[in-house]
């Protein structure tokens, strides 16, 4: 068959619909808020030999971690034995799956007899059972952190197998957001089945596959010739988890990324061996920092499929913190793989100081909190991500309140989350004087507090950065630590980035994330930007003097120059 | 007659369009001048002059006028809101800052957040807290808003946005605010989020409360100004203005809720694919606008244009495909639009994998496409019509302007054909192809995605550069019918005259619908009735009857997302049994699934009060002898693949066309601003009205 460019184009958009209205019913039908208002969830196409051929996702996370996971699901539990109508379900960690809490949907495309490819969704659930509510928290391994599902059919010839999903579902607490999740996801499958069968049907299945072999071959080509733009040379870096848990030994993170005539390798030699103890990430996570970043430093318009995925090339060796292996926790994984992505733009810094960023928020920051709901007594679980300071750019400064790297969940609205769980949020606002400040500065963390005022809850940090900040470069300075603290305004009390309380009727928690990094020496920051930070409340004048040496006159809004000038004489 | 016209003005980016109606006649008049962006009203006023004086009608004769306009939009794309400040419960005054804590580009480390609509010095929390059950909590804190009304104040604020947590639910203290204020700060205008949008989730009522607050001064300046003017004019009917929803508002309604008027221009292209449709006989519409930039396709669904509340603005046409937290979000109803960039303008290129693309840059008006000869290079969407010979170089414009085919070739073939090895030929039915499957795209995003099959809709095809391409893309969905108006290039115009005043309400009402208390949703309804109707009232007579059309979100319990179920007329109580199972039976058809086992709950109550305006009929063509011949121009060697390459294609002259002619694909239909193209296979008829009915059949 000769490419035909238009038809290329034509089933190349087609492909990607097919995922992206998969997400359209996912996220609409679904019931828990972290699938249906922060959207962390993703859906992909394979062709028949499981090879990824379009994907649509919020999360960048998910970039490498489902594509292993329905590979890996679809070979153990034999391509054969899929029927029209089946799916699989499956949340299995080594190697190429993630946290628990990810379940992954797997249906097989048939097609006038045969199997001509399969499509599957990752959905984040609020809880999947084990040691604490939304199933967050610091455990020693796998088998405390919750239900492990390894490939079954949860769904036969369009039925629910009711069978497995009881099983399932009596390890969790969350029972009925659960189900309706579930649900979600199945219709979202049978979506992209119908869709795909739509272009089967109007062009054929010869010249379907001819064209996604054509879609792959096409993406290796461009991410080739994007990837040869890179300055050659190697770069190295590292970086730390602050603690893992359980003890307060740094979590030592190794990058090495070598760009040379092959493309990017990634090396994470050097990491620290696996802990027992939840900061250890899968061999999938630790694959899609690679691919996150690759395709960052790459040209973000590349379309992601195998052609992509053939440029992410790794070193991560088995047993370490960046590939770990049965029956080591895995949990806080995303903290690791997000702290990744810092190092490598870390490393890249020396090579195309332009495009990349200090130091960011690079931290999941998990609030999970469950128990019975004192309104209908049933248990409930709940669980968020926090925002925190972006790192600053060569010519910008970092954002405020965002998520980072491979993350980018919403918030819950307060009212939202307000109207469905027995809790109140009593501030939601920026946190002053945590940016590195720097030429340009890092971004502002966030405060949000939590009260609860009726009834027993377990309350869950899984977070990290209360230790160190995050990094300035180029003579930019930290952003300002994360702290926990329970009861604020009463006894305070620090809380570990990595712990379960139990809070009793007026608790309150309090989270106050990290600032992003600063870019190039605070003194050579402009003043006007100074004196419109503190303006507007986000610097004080106090440190706008100290760490900028810029003198604002707060009566009348202006820089006092000369002020200023003997300042940074 | 006193009241013999209708004025209609719509203010776009490059030209400002007028039509007249005479409704003695059923004559219709258009006329387009250049917009003056730095004063739009100097555009308005010179269309106003212009058609009145061509039409020969005086001021004095215009019934009503209504008013298209992006003065809303422009004024929060290019940071122009009126000062305004913000006051929210203590603790929360970050909410603008924050904003959903996501980045609008995954993969962009260079990426920026949308500005903040008040800069953080004009934000306020104020001790005060109502629980998601509207009960207060703690009082308001009345010392603490009248200081931060002071420092507003102080600070030269023109606008004031409240937003307090649970508002929708009990607006007691916005009001007490807004009573506050106004005894400290009189000369403020304030908007309460209570009244704008009284809706949960903080941050989207918010958003929408402070953007109208902050367009209500550039609105009332605006349309004060311009409403000056026409008076002095002698023009002395009524002055209406599109919302985004699709209905009219007086001027005066505008004033205090602008925000329904942030999208009021692309709506009116909708309307009037209804409002053909209704004429016609056709209830289910997709309609497609295709001008220099951008397309944008509609649905109308039994009659009614589809409305979201989904609406961010400020985005723009975004290169990323699903890209959210971009722009701004409203959460007033706007008229469902799917919109890409692939306009007559927009750019073909070859990418660094050796495939071609076509834009989303667009050549715009200058440089223009290479054929228009003002210096443009790259080769676009016109450019690549033009080498199939699908544009007629001569009849461009009536003529006005001659095309460059030379220059057209050239582009295609430099930028695109000689990198690819290609022939310019192929290159350009490329182009067109690919721009074609993203407008399929598109299509299928407002119809299939949102649970309509477009095998039940007709496919109303306007803008200058719509009707070239409708055929293709109906046949690719498999839509039996396109319908093309007359002059396609005004259509969006016409909906200015065609449509309903209308005041949309809203009320958050969280409730099970197995413990529903149906007295409590009857009285809301009442409530909002009364509104309506005194909102209608007070507009006096322009319209002939008042009705109320009334929808509830409902949802299972435990999602977020609701489908908007038709409640009827009656009580709530009689209504339940036939919303839940309409609303089991809508999941199905959104989603895929129901899950009838699974309780339901009501949401939001929607109320719309229409006051109806008598519609113009369309003019109907003289009776012909039927046949094309007497229109047709020449027979020229056009492009098509069904015919394997260049084949023998006649060209026709709309205006000569009688009603009832059959016109033959391939055929090429001409007329002042714009361009049919007939593909072998189908035929094109003309109704009665002129307008184009392309089918297949040979």
């Amino acid at each position: 068959m000769k490419l035909d460019p238009i038809k290329f184009e034509v089933l190349r958009n087609g492909f990607l619909e097919a995922t992206e209205e998969m997400a359209l019913a996912l996220r609409r039908s679904a019931y828990s808020t972290n699938i249906k208002t922060r959207c962390d969830f993703s859906c992909c196409l394979f062709d028949r030999d499981l090879r990824p051929i379009a994907q649509s996702f919020s999360q960048p996370n998910h970039l490498g971690s489902m594509v292993g996971t329905v590979r890996q699901a679809v070979l153990e539990y034999g391509p054969e034995k899929l029927e029209p109508g089946d799916q699989l379900v499956v949340n299995y960690p080594y190697p190429s799956g993630a946290h628990l809490n990810d379940i992954v949907l797997v249906a097989p495309f048939h097609y006038r007899g045969g199997v001509q490819g399969y499509f599957g969704n990752l959905a984040h659930h609020v809880d999947v059972g084990g040691g604490a509510p939304a199933s967050v928290g610091a455990f020693r391994e796998i088998y405390q952190e919750g239900v492990i599902i390894p490939p079954v059919k949860m769904v036969k010839a369009g039925e629910i197998v009711d069978d497995v999903f009881r099983l399932i579902l009596s390890q969790i607490r969350s029972k009925r957001e659960t189900a309706g999740d579930f649900r979600a996801q199945i219709a979202a499958n049978n979506t992209g089945v119908r869709r795909l069968a739509a272009l089967f049907d109007r062009h054929g299945a010869q010249t379907v596959n001819f064209y996604m072999d054509e879609l792959i071959a096409y993406t290796d080509r461009r991410t080739a010739a994007e990837l040869a733009k890179l300055p050659k040379g190697e770069y190295a870096a590292e970086g730390y988890v602050d603690n893992d848990g359980f003890t307060d030994e740094p979590v030592r993170l190794a990058v090495r990324v070598a760009i040379d005539e092959g493309g990017v390798l990634f090396d994470f030699t050097g990491s620290d061996p696996q802990r027992r103890a939840p900061v250890n990430s899968t061999l999938a996570q630790t694959y899609s920092a690679a691919a996150y970043a690759l395709k960052c430093v790459a040209d973000p318009d590349l379309p992601v499929n195998a052609g992509f995925y053939r440029h992410v090339r790794l070193l991560a060796p088995e047993g370490t913190v960046v590939n770990c292996v049965h029956p080591y926790p895995v949990v806080a994984g995303w903290e690791t793989q997000v702290r990744l992505n810092d190092t490598i733009f870390k490393a890249l810094a020396q090579a195309i100081p332009e495009r990349m960023i200090a130091g960011t928020k690079a931290m999941q920051c998990h609030a999970g909190f469950g128990g019975a709901d004192p309104r209908t007594g049933a248990y409930y679980c709940y669980l968020e991500t926090l925002g925190g300071g972006y790192g600053a750019r060569a010519r910008s400064d970092g954002p405020d309140a965002v998520q980072t790297h491979g993350q980018n969940t919403e918030n819950a609205p307060v009212e939202e989350t307000e109207i469905n769980y027995p809790v109140r949020i009593l501030r939601y606002e920026l946190v002053e004087d945590s940016e590195g400040a720097g030429r340009r500065r890092g971004g502002l963390g966030v405060r949000r507090d939590y009260r609860f005022d009726d009834h027993e809850v377990t309350f869950t940090i899984l977070a990290d950065r209360d230790r160190w900040g995050p990094w300035g470069l180029f003579g930019g300075e930290d952003g300002q630590k994360a702290r926990y603290i329970l009861n604020p305004d009463g006894e305070a009390r620090p809380l570990g980035s990595k712990s379960t309380v139990d809070l009793g009727p007026g608790d309150v928690v309090s989270y106050r994330t990290c600032g992003g990094g600063g870019y190039g020496p605070p003194e050579e920051r402009d003043p006007r930007l100074v004196l419109r930070d503190v303006r507007e409340g986000k610097v004080s004048a106090a440190r706008a003097r100290e760490v900028y040496r810029v003198v604002v006159d707060t009566e009348t809004w202006t820089v006092d120059e000369a002020a200023t000038a003997g300042c940074r004489a | 007659m006193t009241h013999r016209y209708r004025l209609g003005i719509d203010v776009g980016g490059t030209f400002t369009d007028a039509i007249l109606i005479d409704e003695s006649t059923g004559e219709t008049r258009i006329a387009k001048v250049p917009s003056t962006p730095g004063d739009p009203s100097v555009g308005f006023l010179e269309a106003v002059e212009r058609i009145l004086r061509e039409g020969g009608a005086d001021a004095a004769a215009v019934g009503y006028l209504v008013h298209g306009t992006t003065v809303a939009t422009n004024a929060i794309i290019e940071g122009k809101l009126a000062p305004c400040g913000f006051i929210t419960t203590e603790g929360f005054r970050d909410m603008l800052e924050i904003q959903r804590q996501i980045r609008p580009s995954l993969y962009d480390l260079l990426f920026e957040k949308p500005r903040p609509l008040a800069p953080r010095y004009l934000c306020f929390g104020v001790p005060e807290r109502l629980d998601a059950t509207g009960a207060v909590v703690a009082p308001l804190d009345e010392r603490a808003v009248a200081d931060a009304a002071l420092q507003l104040k102080a600070e030269g604020v023109e606008a004031l946005a409240v937003c307090y947590l649970h508002a929708y639910l009990n607006p007691e203290h916005e009001r007490r605010t807004r009573e506050i204020v106004h005894e400290v700060f009189p000369e403020a205008v304030v908007s309460l989020s209570s009244e704008v949008a009284p809706e949960f989730r903080e941050y989207f009522r918010a958003s929408t409360t402070l953007i109208n607050a902050g367009v209500r001064p550039v609105v009332e300046r605006y349309l004060s100004s311009i409403e000056t003017r026409l008076r002095g004019a002698g023009l002395r009917g009524q002055l209406l203005v599109m919302q985004s929803s699709g209905g009219v508002l007086t001027f005066e309604a505008a004033r205090t809720k602008p925000v329904h008027m942030v999208e009021s221009g692309p709506a009116a292209g909708v309307i009037v694919s209804a409002y053909l449709g209704g004429v016609l006989g056709f209830d289910n519409i997709l309609s497609f606008d295709m001008g220099g930039t951008t397309a944008k396709t509609g649905l109308v669904e039994q009659g009614a244009p589809t409305v979201t509340k989904e609406y961010e603005v400020g985005t723009a046409a975004r290169a990323e495909r699903g890209a959210k937290g971009a722009g701004y979000p409203i959460r007033t109803p706007v008229i469902d639009l799917v919109e890409i960039g692939a306009g007559g303008g927009s750019i073909a290129w070859v990418d660094s994998g050796g495939v071609l693309r076509v834009g989303p840059q667009s050549a715009g008006a200058d440089p223009a496409p290479a054929c228009y000869g003002k210096g443009g290079t790259e080769p676009t969407i016109t450019d690549a019509n033009l080498v199939l010979k699908r544009l007629d170089p001569d009849h461009f414009l009536g003529g006005e302007m001659r095309l460059d085919e030379e220059a057209a070739w050239r582009a295609v073939k430099e930028k695109c054909a000689d990198p690819l090895g290609l022939d310019p030929v192929e290159v350009a039915l490329g182009i067109v192809e690919i721009a074609n499957s993203a407008m399929v795209g598109a299509l299928r995003r407002i119809s299939v995605q949102r649970g309509h099959d477009p095998r039940d809709f007709v496919l109303v095809a306007f803008g200058g550069a719509g009707p070239m391409h409708a055929n293709r893309l109906a046949a690719e969905l498999d839509i039996p019918t396109v319908l093309v108006p007359m002059s396609p290039g005004t259509t969006s115009a016409m909906g200015l005259l065609v449509t309903d005043i209308k005041h949309d309400y809203s009320a958050t009402l969280i409730q099970r619908t197995d413990a529903l208390d149906p007295a409590l949703v009857d009285r809301r309804y009442r409530e909002m009735e009364a509104l309506g109707r005194q909102a209608l009232q007070g507009e006096g007579a322009a319209h002939a009857g008042t009705r109320f059309e009334r929808l509830v979100d409902m949802r299972y319990v435990g999602q977020s997302y609701e489908l908007a179920i038709p409640m009827g007329d009656g009580p709530a109580g009689e209504a339940l049994d036939r919303m839940l199972a309409d609303f089991h039976a809508e999941h199905e058809r959104a989603y895929g699934f129901a899950a009838p086992g699974e309780p339901v709950e009501f949401v939001t109550l929607r109320l719309t009060a229409v006051g109806s305006i008598a519609k113009p009929g369309l003019r109907e063509l003289p009776a012909g002898r039927g046949g094309p011949e007497a229109a047709r121009r020449a027979v020229r060697r056009v492009w098509f693949a069904e015919a394997g390459g260049f084949t023998g294609c006649p060209s026709y002259d709309r205006y000569r066309l009688s009603a009832g002619a059959v016109v033959q694909g391939p055929a090429i239909v001409e007329e002042m601003d714009s361009t049919t193209v007939v593909h072998p296979g189908f035929r094109a008829e003309v109704d009665r009205y002129g307008n184009l009915l392309i089918r297949a059949g040979g």
